[in-house]
């Protein structure tokens, strides 16, 4: 690395490229260079001319030859002598730039120009003086800051007063740092740059500072203290000085103390706080207030990020606050609050809840579970209440839609919730056997019923699509066949059905849902109730082509067959008819069986009805009534004043249906008769009379609202068929696996049994059944092992 | 006995009502007790060892009516009882009918006398009696016990009907079970539960398994197995009403 070197540079002729001495390479070799002009002739420009300077150095450079002169040679020679500098130079430079430092960490005026300054480092630094400087310079700056601490160490200080005065120390440092290292920039740039163990002199004041000053557990607990406090008192509420605290947590980062001295401790404070106040605010306010309010503090929080505190420490916080007031209480605020915002429904409270538990681990799935809680328990007391029974449908599908609602708009679908509600209604709506599915059923039949006009068809449609919603979750899907075939029955009998299409719909719907095999029945249903209005068309052309003959004339005559086994099966009952009636049927029956030889009919007069037309004192009435009604009427063409015991004689009808045709006649809102003594209830000794008087607005009067009815037991008959339906089903499968397998245990068969069993089947059912069939010898129990039953063919 | 049970055993290998002792195994079993035996037994063996049909009839014929000479009634049942010095509710009865195939309670018929008097080589009551105490201990093999409690079913069942009546069962089972702990319960169960009129066959084999393997606390039960409802139900009644008795798991 000798200082010296001698440049010989020529200057191409005709070349307008001119070489200059790159002033970087000679700068970091401390070369001095000097540049000889050959032709003194020539124009010689100075370039970059730095100070000249009394130590001696002198930077020139030259641009050389215009175009068109010829070439001359260039040559650069060294000095004659070695130039040396002053003995003392050292201690002067170093005096000079100790006094501006000094002036600078007083906040006095410097003596010098910072330009000369910067020039005596430079210098120094080219003399190979850079060490020691650096080491003066450090000794400088390390007895400063030493000398600061003081201020921090006398006892009772205000804390606001303290970190205030930390703060002007942290500022007045970092500013007189920038300072000195501005002066020193080439010592910073040449000989720290080119030696890594050393700090640059930002650094090494920052290190120092450290050290000295935020190093001193006083100070740091200090500091740290004031800091937290004053984070408290925000926190609180108060209004405190977010630029102290947002400065003095930069130094704290930029000192790189932070994690160790602040973080650690910060959250502990934040555990310790939240978790307190999620204690007491779990027991002071509402659970919608305290979800409310972890809104706010998650806020807060984030707030707190992005203002003062280091961004780094933002997951840990978020965790922690999450933790102590979400964490810590899901079953609390689940248990607390979850049913009221459900039952409300409180739906932004609601979402609020969800995106909160969301955050917190396993909050959704505690949400999920007592979400699924919630609606086993408050199904199961829409479902188990018998007084409820009446609305016990429009509940459900209230219940149903709302918690559709809360799913869709608060819990965003989540089809983990959407199971779980699924799953719960299933529980809950088989909590109790078989009622429902007749509720249901039931319901259908009032909405598919005519005069049901309140709604339009697409409601009616999507009322069906919700109660198929429903009926899904129903196991025991026999009952609702059962009750759902006996009223679709009435409505086609008696012609009481809305409208062909929807219940058409509907049928298509239970089809899809169940199975051709389910609906195979109700199909037949419609198919026969078609073929009949067939076979009455051909049976009145018939009876016109031969009424000269032997046509029983005066009355119509309109005929349902149908096909036994499709429709439910009604009790035989033999009422005596008029003559004319009787007539009619048996030209009927000739009619029918001429045409289709080999079949049996049987007549069925529970669901028949007849228009009646009355001479009343008002007028003529037509009288919609049902067959039994109308026989009873018939008798009063003959006779007036009759007994109960009359009445039953004369027409055969069965007690207690006779009963309630009498009723409907004498006691309801068409009084066609009279009855003495007056009264709501028909006795055995009451006596019955023409009412010549009775009164109505309309000609034709609708009486037999009564087939419609469904008496108590009917209902129970229906239950009982199913039942016993059921038992057939049992039976047919326990033969049906012990004819295959031959010889099973108790447990295999039970659970083959449950396999291919469609409705919901206690196991002391099936060992009933298994019982019965052991007693009637289908199956014997192996003699040796109890468990195990042996088929015996 | 062990002597016995093992002779048994080697007799009557197998349960069932149609595989009987045979008459070889009974008389190497009559020497043994010989062997060690009273001068009583010596003197009665001495008197007469050899097997007489005829005198077997005689005796038959000493129970039986002059209207009804092939049928044994119960009134000569009472008297037979007498003469053998046993009540006619004590178990050895059972064992007797048992070996005789008798197919009605109360009655003998001439056929039914023979086949099991010739069986156990008796024609006359001291045979008989000698016989006794082997024929009790019949009823310590399981498989023969087993044999000779599903046997009483039939035996005991009114004719007409296809199941016992619950009063007969209950005498039955204290004939059969006078030992089991929960007899007693049992018994009032089927009394008061009213749907139980009559104990079918599948429920009365069951009783008896019952009663092996299910011990008096009702420990060993197991509420998914096989029994026949009419004991679960028992199980139930016996949980809710006898505090003693520990709640279902």
């Amino acid at each position: 690395m000798s200082g010296l070197a001698e440049t010989p540079i020529s200057a191409k002729e005709g070349g307008n490229l001119y070489k200059k001495r790159s002033l970087p390479v000679s700068e970091s070799c401390s070369k001095r260079v000097k540049i000889n002009e050959m032709s003194a002739e020539e124009k010689i420009s100075n370039f970059s001319l730095v100070n000249p300077n009394s130590n001696g150095i002198k930077m020139s450079s030259t641009s050389m030859n215009k175009p068109g002169v010829t070439a001359k040679k260039l040559i650069i020679k060294n000095f004659k002598s070695k130039p040396n500098l002053p003995d003392n130079y050292q201690e002067t430079t170093w005096s000079k730039l100790r006094e501006a430092v000094v002036a600078i960490q007083t906040s006095k005026s410097i003596a010098y120009s910072l330009e000369e300054l910067y020039q005596a480092v430079e210098n120094m630094c080219s003399h190979k003086m850079a060490s020691q400087l650096y080491v003066n310079l450090t000794n400088l700056v390390e007895a400063h800051v030493k000398a600061n601490i003081e201020q921090f160490l006398s006892e009772s200080m205000d804390r606001q007063v303290f970190l205030k005065r930390m703060d002007d120390c942290w500022r007045a440092h970092c500013r007189q740092m920038i300072m000195i290292r501005s002066i020193f920039l080439y010592l910073d740039r040449t000989y720290v740059l080119q030696n890594p163990s050393i700090h640059s002199i930002w650094d090494m004041g920052l290190d120092l500072f450290r050290h000295h000053i935020a190093m001193n557990t006083l100070v740091q607990t200090r500091t740290v203290d004031g800091l937290l406090l004053l984070i408290e008192r925000e926190r609180g509420g108060d209004s405190v000085d977010i630029s102290l605290l947002k400065s003095l947590l930069r130094m704290l980062s930029d000192l790189q103390i932070y994690q160790e001295a602040f973080e650690h401790k910060f959250l502990q404070a934040t555990e310790r706080l939240y978790a307190a106040e999620g204690q007491r605010l779990m027991r002071e306010l509402a659970v919608p207030e305290y979800l409310a309010h972890v809104e706010k503090r998650l806020k807060e929080e984030n707030d707190r990020l992005l203002h003062y505190l280091d961004p780094s420490t933002k997951w840990q916080l978020v965790v922690v606050v999450e933790r102590q007031l979400l964490g810590e209480h899901v079953a609390g605020i689940l248990g607390k609050g979850l049913a009221a915002l459900l039952d409300a429904p409180r739906l932004h409270d609601l979402a609020t809840l969800y995106t909160l538990f969301s955050r917190v681990k396993d909050g959704l799935a505690e949400l999920c579970h007592h979400f699924n809680g919630y609606i086993k328990k408050k199904g199961r007391t829409i479902v188990i209440e018998p007084e409820r029974d009446k609305t016990m449908v429009t509940e459900l599908l209230d219940f149903k839609e709302q918690l559709d609602h809360v799913v869709n708009t608060c819990f965003q679908r989540n089809d983990k919730f959407i199971y779980s509600m699924r799953e719960a209604f299933e529980f809950f709506i088989n909590q109790r056997q078989n009622k429902p599915a007749e509720l249901i059923a039931k319901f259908v039949d009032l909405k598919l019923r005519a005069g049901n006009k309140e709604a339009t068809e697409e409601e009616l449609e999507r009322l069906l699509d919700k109660i198929m919603v429903l009926f899904r979750f129903i196991h025991g899907k026999d009952v609702f066949e059962a009750f759902y075939k006996k009223d679709l029955a009435k409505r086609l009998l008696v012609g009481k059905s809305a409208s062909v299409d929807a219940e058409k719909s509907m049928l298509s719907k239970l089809k899809q849902e169940c199975g051709g095999g389910f609906t195979c029945k109700l199909e037949g249903m419609f198919k026969d109730m078609e073929l009949s209005k067939d076979i009455n068309i051909t049976y009145k052309q018939h009876l016109s082509a031969s009424t000269e003959t032997s046509g029983p004339g005066g009355v119509e005559l309109s005929v349902h067959i149908l096909t036994m086994g499709f429709w439910p099966t009604y009790r035989a009952c033999e009422v005596r008819l008029p003559t004319e009636l009787t007539r009619q049927q048996e030209h009927f029956t000739k009619f029918y069986l001429a045409k289709h030889s080999g079949r049996k009919l049987h007549w069925q007069p529970t669901l028949g009805h007849c228009v009646l037309r009355a001479n009343f004192a008002q007028g003529n009435k037509e009288l919609q009534v049902s067959l039994f009604q109308a026989l009873v009427l018939l008798l009063f063409n003959d006779g007036d004043n009759l007994s109960f015991e009359d009445i039953k004689v004369s027409t055969n009808i069965e007690e207690g249906e006779l009963r309630r045709t009498l009723q409907s006649l004498a006691c309801g809102k068409a009084r066609v008769l009279s009855k003495a003594p007056r009264g709501r209830d028909v006795q055995d000794l009451d006596h019955f009379s023409f009412n010549a008087d009775f009164t109505n607005k309309l000609f034709r009067i609708k009486i037999n609202q009564i087939q419609m009815k469904e008496t108590s037991e009917e209902q129970k008959a229906t239950e009982e068929r199913v039942f016993q339906d059921r038992q057939y089903q049992i039976d047919a499968a326990i033969v049906r696996v012990m004819k295959m397998r031959k010889a099973l245990s108790h447990n295999l068969l039970i659970s083959e049994l449950y396999n291919q069993l469609k409705f919901p089947v206690k196991p002391s059912d099936l060992k009933k059944r298994i019982e019965s069939l052991i007693d009637r010898d289908y199956m014997e129990r192996d003699k040796d092992n109890p468990n195990q039953y042996n088929y015996v063919a | 006995m062990p002597r016995s049970s093992k002779r048994t055993r080697s007799g009557a290998p197998t349960s069932g009502n149609d595989v009987l002792p045979g008459a070889t195994s009974i008389d190497e079993h009559h020497h043994h007790k010989r062997s060690r035996n009273s001068s009583l037994r010596r003197h009665l063996k001495a008197e007469d060892t050899s097997f007489s049909v005829k005198k077997c009839l005689s005796w038959f014929k000493e129970y039986t009516s002059v209207s009804e000479p092939d049928v044994l009634g119960p009134e000569g049942m009472e008297k037979f009882c007498a003469d053998l010095g046993v009540d006619p509710e004590n178990v050895v009865m059972l064992v007797i009918a048992y070996k005789m195939g008798a197919k009605q309670m109360g009655f003998f018929t001439q056929e039914e006398w023979l086949k099991g008097l010739t069986e156990l080589q008796c024609d006359n009551v001291h045979k008989l009696q000698n016989k006794l105490d082997y024929l009790r201990n019949l009823l310590n093999d399981p498989h023969i016990f087993k044999a000779i409690y599903r046997y009483s079913y039939d035996f005991a069942r009114d004719k007409e009907q296809r199941s016992l009546d619950t009063e007969v069962a209950g005498a039955l089972l204290g004939v059969l079970l006078p030992r089991w702990a929960l007899r007693a319960a049992l018994c009032e169960f089927i009394a008061r539960e009213r749907r139980y009129r009559v104990v079918n066959r599948d429920q009365w084999c069951n009783i008896l398994e019952f009663s092996r393997t299910v011990d008096a606390h009702l420990a060993s039960y197991d509420a998914d197995g096989a029994w026949p409802v009419m004991l679960d139900e028992f199980v139930e009644w016996l949980r809710a009403n006898d505090s003693s008795m520990p709640p279902a798991s």
